[in-house]
């Protein structure tokens, strides 16, 4: 919130109108993204609170396969980064004050599978890893490097004259297609064809889930925690 | 009494170097703000600022410097409240060493541990904006020396104030955010003076953002390596107020709410 009203406005007084005509809106839908993202993050801080813990162990021993468990983390560390991420977005919404309905559900079902897939990335690295130290660095590394290399921040067309190797990276992050369909559904930047960024979340979660599910399959057992 | 302060700071020290990779993550991070949004902004900033300070990235590097300076010498407060949730404070108040010693000891280490992990930091400032004269680089240093206890003290004045975990992250996210967005380090102080001149910014926000310690540092490396804004005393006087009362106010809550039950 401080974010938006410090930050947000403050930095949109300094921004030139004709690179992005109203920085303000255009943050403050960016904001909601970047947050998704780090809530989502945070499911493979918890898993190794649970191999610390030992309750591991227990998970491992309900009734329920190895697929099922993956699945059921990703869906709930997705589901509740969501309703942290809730009330910024409702602010975000009433201060952006624009809203194309169907487009705003497509960008919300976007910013679930996207969510899901962030929390199933965070679980594939975290069982890969089985370092928390790190897992630590590794993820504020990534943060540092994925939201900022994305249109979270600044539009492409910036990102790209700035330097082609930060735009190439920008046009496949999925941070980018996240930002871009919610600024689309809120109204705040037109979108030529949503299509693109649709098809890149859905990849993104397509690939975290299930690539996770196998990694995790393999790794989760045999200890090695530390 | 000199003997046991140094002996906190080596323990401090120990501590501090034992996360030496999530440092250079830490450090990487800071790097990435540069390196990529500064450089990014550079191209959207609007010519206003880019004429005071040549380039958004020349603006932001001093301030990133103050801000890795900020996050590093706030982490003893984290340490400090880990110690005192798993009761390693009892060891440290059983310790041979009068509370003074102690206390003065935790914020030092605090403060040059800051100094550590802001040197790379500003290096690349220097590097990239150009090196101060002999004089100047030691009044650089000196008012980050200062700056860094006094962030120090206020981090532990937190830590000790607070019971759980949970409460410390809030307390620190309430305080990082308002002094960070509250400053010179991202945008001129131009920028939030007129913003308030236009009744758009809080009058309270705006005196917050003149008298922050983190706007006098940023914008005193600034007027000697950019030449902007010009140079003043006040900023010292700033970071100094800043730092007398944080430094004895954490030493006096340090003393008096660690015996707490």
């Amino acid at each position: 919130m401080s974010q938006i009203a410090l930050f947000g406005l403050i930095a949109s007084r300094m921004i030139n109108v004709n690179s992005v005509p109203n920085y303000f809106r255009y943050y403050v839908a960016g904001l909601s993204v970047m947050t998704l993202y780090s809530a989502a993050i945070f499911i493979g801080f918890d898993i190794y609170e649970e191999a610390e813990h030992g309750v591991f162990e227990y998970l491992l021993s309900l009734p329920v396969s190895r697929r099922q468990l993956v699945l059921g983390r990703s869906i709930g560390g997705g589901l509740r980064s969501f309703i942290y991420v809730g009330p910024l977005i409702g602010v975000s919404l009433y201060v952006i004050g624009s809203l194309n309905p169907i487009a705003f559900l497509i960008s919300l079902f976007a910013l679930f599978l996207f969510a899901f897939g962030v929390s199933g990335m965070s679980i594939t690295i975290a069982v890969m890893i089985k370092s928390s130290d790190r897992f630590d660095i590794l993820m504020g590394v990534l943060d540092a490097l994925i939201v900022r290399l994305s249109t979270a921040m600044y539009p492409l067309a910036i990102v790209q004259a700035s330097s082609p190797i930060y735009g190439g990276i920008a046009s496949f992050n999925p941070v980018t297609f996240a930002a871009d369909l919610f600024r689309w559904g809120t109204d705040v930047t037109p979108l030529q064809n949503p299509l693109l960024p649709l098809l890149g979340i859905i990849a993104f979660f397509a690939f975290f889930t299930f690539v996770g599910v196998v990694i995790y399959d393999r790794r989760i057992e045999g200890g090695g925690w530390q | 009494m000199i003997k046991n302060v140094v002996h906190i700071l080596e323990h401090d020290f120990r501590n501090f170097l034992r996360y030496k990779w999530w440092l250079v993550g830490l450090i990487s991070m800071n790097l990435a703000d540069l390196f990529i949004m500064a450089v990014v902004y550079n191209v959207m900033v609007s010519s206003a600022v880019t004429q005071s300070y040549r380039s958004y990235f020349d603006f932001f590097a001093p301030g990133l410097a103050v801000t890795g300076l900020f996050a590093s010498a706030f982490m003893i407060g984290r340490e400090i409240n880990m110690e005192r949730r798993r009761e390693v404070h009892h060891y440290m108040l059983s310790l041979p060493m009068t509370r003074m010693e102690l206390a003065i000891g935790r914020v030092l280490s605090g403060g040059l541990r800051g100094m550590v992990y802001m040197s790379p930091l500003l290096l690349t400032c220097f590097i990239f904006l150009g090196f101060p004269t002999i004089p100047q680089l030691f009044l650089i240093l000196g008012v980050l020396l200062l700056l860094a206890f006094g962030i120090s003290g206020l981090s532990i004045a937190i830590a000790v104030s607070t019971s759980s975990l949970e409460k410390f992250i809030t307390a620190r996210g309430l305080v990082y955010y308002t002094l960070f967005f509250c400053s010179s380090v991202f945008y001129p102080l131009s920028l939030i003076q007129q913003l308030g001149q236009d009744g758009k910014f809080p009058a309270v926000l705006v005196t917050l953002a003149e008298i922050n310690p983190l706007s006098s540092a940023s914008d005193m490396i600034r007027s000697f390596l950019l030449g902007y804004p010009a140079f003043s005393y006040t900023s010292i006087l700033n970071v100094l107020a800043f730092s007398a009362v944080f430094t004895l106010g954490a030493a006096f809550a340090y003393i008096k709410l660690i015996e707490r039950k």
